[in-house]
């Protein structure tokens, strides 16, 4: 009983650890080049989800097209806040304090655009109508066709976007950014250029997971919001600003809400009810105990 | 002295928001030479080369070079006018190897042109040719200044301003980065902010002497000017000496020697405190 039960949460904590990681190493490209904590982030991920939707619904429901509307509709909204409202208020020289709470806005201004959109033409709860096939089966696993399209996808995005940081010379402008702003502007470095490819590239990848997402449940607005803690729990968890930490702490936010909830469930009977708090549990130890999280601890093992 | 003008200052009034530091500065700055900008701490030399950079705020007069106005162009722009700048602190991309740090210097070229000016690098700056796979946050100080110059360098600009930079070097590195200054000369003109006069005055051609904000003295470094504004006595046949150490350094960082370690931000409230004593006076 218990071995089929936590072959089912391995996988899924595989599963949704892929696409945290996806939506996390956005929401840390957003935070490091432009200095921003963007919980519009979430919204992102909702709209990637229903330009999905709306493309299965009327277009064609062949995943790479469905994934490639999403990216698109989701880096259009991210430039297009940064142009609206981001950009606006970094030329009045506005905190970081500022520029979080207007990302809250923003967040919500998108979901409640969407609620409007949604109600007028009855888009709640509906499911991307692409069918779920069951590709491997031998008892205990089961693994349907959601799962090799969610993690190999998650798995080549991330590391293609790797590739970009480490090997390209947009690469390299946007790791200057993120490490010495002023003297990449001494240096002519086109900030303004590397910013709006910055929140295309945050922006698509978020749109990404969000169709993703969609792909393994019935799509709402408010879905994106509901995941939102987990990714940034994992964002923390990876110390902010390393891509690596990033993507090691989706996994471990993601094995904590399901194989870790499910044994805790099944050997000391905790209600799953409980889950939507691990990721809390996870921010509040991360800022008590090790604030700069999983990346100091990769640093403090390499000194040794 | 002054054969081919590249930088013309006139009139400047500069600071930063509301506060001026620099006080009606003029100076014609010669092509191809080494000019050292000296004085106390708090004089504003920080600030002359920030308002070059549009990195401060001007409030009037100008700033041109090969007669283009200066004023009022943003930073990430002012490269393309043939100037490069190199900070005092944080001056590298500390996260990135010594290679990523030069191939952000040279990304605008082609291929050829690119090669070629890396290949100048490891010539002009061999301390670095071992170093290229390193954290550039992991070298030493020295180390990390020279890749700090190559990177200014590799702008090819006409006009090379460095702010401080042997700032907490040892003598002995000091001398090797005013060594590679001096050869660099030959392709540039070099205007070094330094607090550490003595050294400075073996390689430089000119001097630039700032004093409260406002120019003291610019041309060849003369004996009597230096020990007038900076307590320093040179035999004009031998390499510069100091008289009595102590008095010189003191009076040289304005009250302590272990002022020249000191950040920007202390820098800038020492001429914010300057400045409010001149108000007052």
């Amino acid at each position: 009983m218990l071995d089929a039960l936590l072959v089912d949460s391995v996988v899924r904590s595989i599963q949704t650890g892929s696409l945290y990681a996806l939506m996390a190493i956005g929401l840390t490209l957003t935070f490091n080049v432009v200095r921003l904590p963007n919980f519009a982030h979430a919204e992102l991920i909702t709209i990637g989800a229903y330009a999905a939707l709306l493309v299965s619904m009327g277009i064609s429901t062949n995943v790479p097209v469905i994934l490639l509307a999403a990216f698109i509709a989701a880096a259009l909204a991210a430039v297009l806040s940064h142009r609206l409202v981001f950009r606006p208020l970094e030329r009045k020289g506005s905190s970081i304090y500022t520029l979080m709470l207007a990302s809250f806005a923003v967040g919500m201004i998108f979901r409640y655009i969407l609620f409007l959109i949604v109600d007028t033409y009855s888009l709640f709860d509906k499911r991307i109508q692409v069918p779920v096939e069951i590709w491997i089966r031998s008892t205990p696993l089961i693994l349907t066709n959601l799962f090799f399209w969610a993690v190999p996808t998650s798995i080549v995005l991330v590391l293609l976007l790797t590739l970009l940081l480490r090997g390209t010379g947009l690469g390299r402008e946007m790791r200057a950014l993120a490490g010495n702003f002023d003297l990449a502007r001494v240096m002519g470095i086109r900030v303004e250029r590397v910013k709006m490819l910055t929140w295309f590239l945050a922006g698509g990848l978020a749109g990404v997971a969000g169709a993703l997402w969609a792909l393994q449940t019935s799509v709402n607005p408010t879905m994106g919001w509901l995941v939102i803690l987990s990714v940034v729990a994992a964002t923390f968890l990876g110390g902010m600003t390393s891509f690596v930490g990033t993507i090691v702490a989706a996994y471990i936010v993601s094995f904590s809400e399901n194989t870790l909830m499910q044994l805790l469930n099944y050997f000391l009977g905790v209600d799953f009810g409980f889950k939507p708090a691990i990721p809390f549990i996870i921010i509040l130890a991360v800022l008590l105990f090790r604030p700069d999280g999983i990346a100091a601890l990769f640093q403090s093992i390499r000194k040794r | 002295m002054a054969t081919d003008r590249t930088l013309t200052i006139r009139n400047l009034h500069a600071g930063y928001g509301k506060l001026t530091i620099l006080h009606d500065v003029s100076l014609d700055i010669a092509a191809h030479r080494f000019t050292a900008v000296l004085g106390p701490n708090g004089s504003g030399k920080s600030t002359l080369l920030k308002s070059i950079f549009g990195m401060a705020t001007v409030t009037s007069g100008s700033i041109r070079i090969d007669d283009r106005e200066m004023v009022g162009v943003p930073t990430e722009a002012v490269g393309a006018y043939g100037i490069a700048y190199v900070p005092q602190r944080s001056n590298v991309f500390a996260d990135m190897t010594v290679r990523e740090n030069l191939l952000l210097a040279v990304r605008t070229l082609d291929r050829h042109a690119r090669a070629r000016l890396l290949d100048e690098v490891s010539a002009l700056f061999p301390l670095l040719n071992q170093r290229h796979y390193q954290r550039a946050g992991h070298l030493s100080g020295g180390e990390r200044q020279m890749v700090a110059i190559a990177i200014g360098w590799l702008a090819q600009p006409k006009v090379l301003l460095l702010d401080e930079p042997t700032a907490g070097l040892s003598p002995l590195y000091a001398s090797e980065v005013f060594a590679t200054l001096h050869r660099l000369r030959e392709r540039m003109t070099l205007l070094v902010v330094e607090q550490n006069a003595r050294s400075v005055l073996k390689w430089c051609d000119d001097v630039v002497i700032l004093r409260e904000g406002a120019l003291a003295y610019c041309g060849a470094p003369d004996a009597s000017i230096l020990y007038e504004y900076l307590g320093i006595q040179i035999d004009p046949r031998r390499a510069p000496v100091v008289q009595s150490q102590p008095v010189a350094l003191a009076r040289e960082a304005g009250g302590g020697a272990d002022l020249k370690t000191v950040t920007h931000e202390i820098e800038r409230i020492a001429d914010k405190l300057a400045t409010s004593e001149r108000r007052s006076a």
